[in-house]
């Protein structure tokens, strides 16, 4: 009968895989994150590289909005900013990859903490839309910005892997597969380590920040920010730190999106990918980084089931665009909504209490 | 020198003045009990002091520092303390954490090392465990340590309220009510953690309290306001006998 272990010392209050259930589920996550890309086919690997990209930009969203309570319809505009940053370090610059993804962080980030004063002001819904307003002139300047930007017509994204116009760039692995001797990866697996890599570290940050005291202020700033500000904490700092993070994180996001789309173009960072993301973090559960993660993997997952469904959908069955795709997250979004209002994570907490409880029915 | 000292404080939302020249002062270890009928200003002299509201006029020195025009988050790096008359908890948090947010200010990790969860930081944070601990024990919060705050009986989160300030090291504690909404039991529990947190603690304490038998036996110094100005003050037997007091509460008797 799995139960809790019996803490007794702080240090085990404050790791992250306390009991051995939770190192056993380490130990699968592990197993099947390095396996996914040797089992998947094509398909299922852009759906895996889309996840990830979906839980780096849900993570971030979480910090803003689920821990420090900063609705941001904005995340579109900080996405593209990293995105474009990247594509434009990469083409304009010949920067490589894991240079420009940082500096294309620090571009959204810088915006962010712009933002954010006005944070200090307005609440709720005025936030939401200055945020809105946000999307909008970022998307206008990447329409008229055609001589850095391309305009509607869009730019490339090389991956360079060093210095140098004719540095070898990450898609040259297509057709010549990268040897290790024991395995070769395309440059499809070698996108999807590097961006397993980037998930975990965002991941892992964000746990962090839920854990610490840092996180602990942001929360107390969401639910109560007088109370706050008279136990010491710094309200405007708080809320500023919590867009500057957010938004780093998206512009990392964005910068993963852009090596993964290969070629940009400006329609993709509206309000819809905005509302995606808030749509993410709802259905996971707000406030938990459980929730990002599983939000963003539910969300990317539901597209091609949809696909694989809609042939026997009346109706949808005759129509041959994605319609089906949105209306199917629509109805999952509003049922969780309704029944279960802490999304997934709620979800598995019922799950994680019936079997600590188990054979009884409380625990 | 007194820890606290206030000086002829008026503060007026328009045509109300809600504070009209109140003076006071704390003496360090003392309980201080502030009295006076609903409406008195016993609450916007706290939001003064705490810096919430901003006086229109008047001194607030606090250990021979100006409190007048800081931040709340100043005044509480300053060593006050304050726990809030209509519960001021985070629901979705678990005691620990409630109490861990008091401490907030003494934290010298920065969000960097927080963020990449440094060894500093967990040094840090297990340093701050330890003094939370003690409190939880002093309190006798032991069994809801893990609890979110949202799910717990009233008595309860009076005492989690109590206990944040108190993990705050405050100089000086602002009581607003602890013993409101509290039945006889609890209420005698208060009593008893407000003398022990005067005599092991040794902190100040300014009491507000509308239960006046609680307050004439705590209180070693006590100050009546009625509309916004100080109308007695003294020792709790020339406070039961003031009969300006008496007037305030009951009003005057009708003439014979």
């Amino acid at each position: 009968m799995p139960t809790r272990a019996l803490t007794t010392r702080h240090a085990q209050d404050l790791e992250l895989f306390a009991d051995r259930w939770a190192k056993a589920g380490l130990v699968l996550l592990v197993l099947l994150c390095l396996g996914f890309p040797f089992m998947a086919g094509n398909k299922w690997l852009v759906v895996g590289l889309q996840a990830q990209i979906a839980i780096v930009g849900s993570v971030s969203l979480m910090i803003l909005t689920g821990f420090a309570g900063q609705i941001s319809m904005g995340h579109a505009a900080f996405i593209g900013i990293g995105a474009y940053t990247t594509a434009m370090l990469g083409e304009h610059h010949h920067f490589p990859f894991w240079l420009a993804l940082p500096l294309a962080g620090l571009a959204a980030a810088a915006v962010g903490m712009m933002i954010g004063p006005f944070a200090l002001r307005l609440r709720g819904l005025y936030l939401a839309l200055i945020t809105v307003g946000l999307v909008f002139i970022v998307k206008h300047m990447l329409y008229h910005q055609v001589a850095w930007t391309g305009g509607a017509k869009g730019m490339k994204v090389p991956a360079y892997l060093w210095f140098g116009g004719d540095a070898p760039k990450l898609s040259d692995y297509a057709k010549e597969p990268l040897d290790l001797g024991v395995v070769s990866l395309d440059s499809q697996q070698l996108m999807f380590f590097v961006f397993l890599l980037l998930a975990v570290a965002v991941v892992l940050c964000g746990v962090h920040i839920a854990r610490s005291n840092t996180g602990r202020a942001m929360m107390a700033v969401r639910d109560h920010d007088l109370a706050a500000s008279v136990l010491g904490i710094h309200p405007a700092r708080t809320k500023v730190l919590a867009f500057g993070i957010s938004s780093f994180f998206a512009g990392v996001c964005g910068g993963m999106l852009a090596l993964q789309l290969s070629y940009l173009m400006p329609d993709g960072f509206g309000l819809p990918m905005s509302v995606n993301y808030i749509a993410m973090i709802v259905l996971g559960g707000i406030g938990t980084i459980f929730g990002g993660v599983w939000g963003a993997i539910m969300f990317v997952v539901l597209h091609p089931v949809a696909e694989q469904l809609q042939p026997y959908v009346p109706y949808f069955s005759e129509r041959t665009d994605t319609l089906f795709s949105t209306v199917l997250f629509a109805v999952v979004v509003c049922i969780f909504l309704i029944f279960e209002p802490l999304g997934l994570f709620g979800f598995w907490l019922r799950i994680k209490r019936y079997f600590l409880a188990w054979p009884f029915r409380y625990g | 020198m007194s820890l606290l000292a206030i000086n002829d404080l008026h503060l007026s939302f328009g045509g109300v003045r809600a504070l009209n020249g109140i003076s006071l002062s704390v003496e360090e270890g003392q309980i201080v009990g502030l009295i006076g009928p609903n409406g008195a200003g016993k609450t916007s002299l706290f939001n003064c002091i705490c810096g919430v509201y901003i006086p229109d006029t008047g001194a607030i020195r606090f250990d021979d520092k100006n409190m007048v025009g800081l931040k709340p988050y100043r005044v509480a790096e300053a060593g006050i303390a304050r726990m809030f008359q209509n519960l001021a908890l985070f629901d979705y948090l678990t005691t620990m954490e409630n109490l861990l947010l008091g401490r907030h200010h003494l934290y010298r990790t920065s969000w960097w090392s927080d963020m990449m969860g440094a060894g500093r930081y967990r040094d840090e944070e297990i340093r701050h465990r330890k003094v939370v601990e003690e409190i939880i024990e002093f309190l006798n919060l032991e069994r809801y340590r893990k609890h979110p705050v949202g799910m717990l009986p009233y008595g309860v989160l009076k005492r989690i309220e109590l206990g944040r300030a108190l993990c705050m090291e405050p100089k000086l504690l602002l009581l607003d009510e602890p013993a409101a909404g509290l039945n006889q039991e609890e209420t005698e529990d208060m009593a008893r953690y407000i003398l022990d947190i005067k005599e092991e603690l040794g902190i100040t304490q300014l009491l507000i309290e509308h239960d006046l038998s609680m307050v004439l036996d705590l209180a070693d110094a006590i100050q009546v306001l009625d509309f916004g100005q100080g109308i007695a003050s003294g020792d709790p037997d020339a406070i039961r006998a003031n009969p300006r007091v008496l007037e305030a509460y009951a009003g005057k008797q009708a003439a014979p």
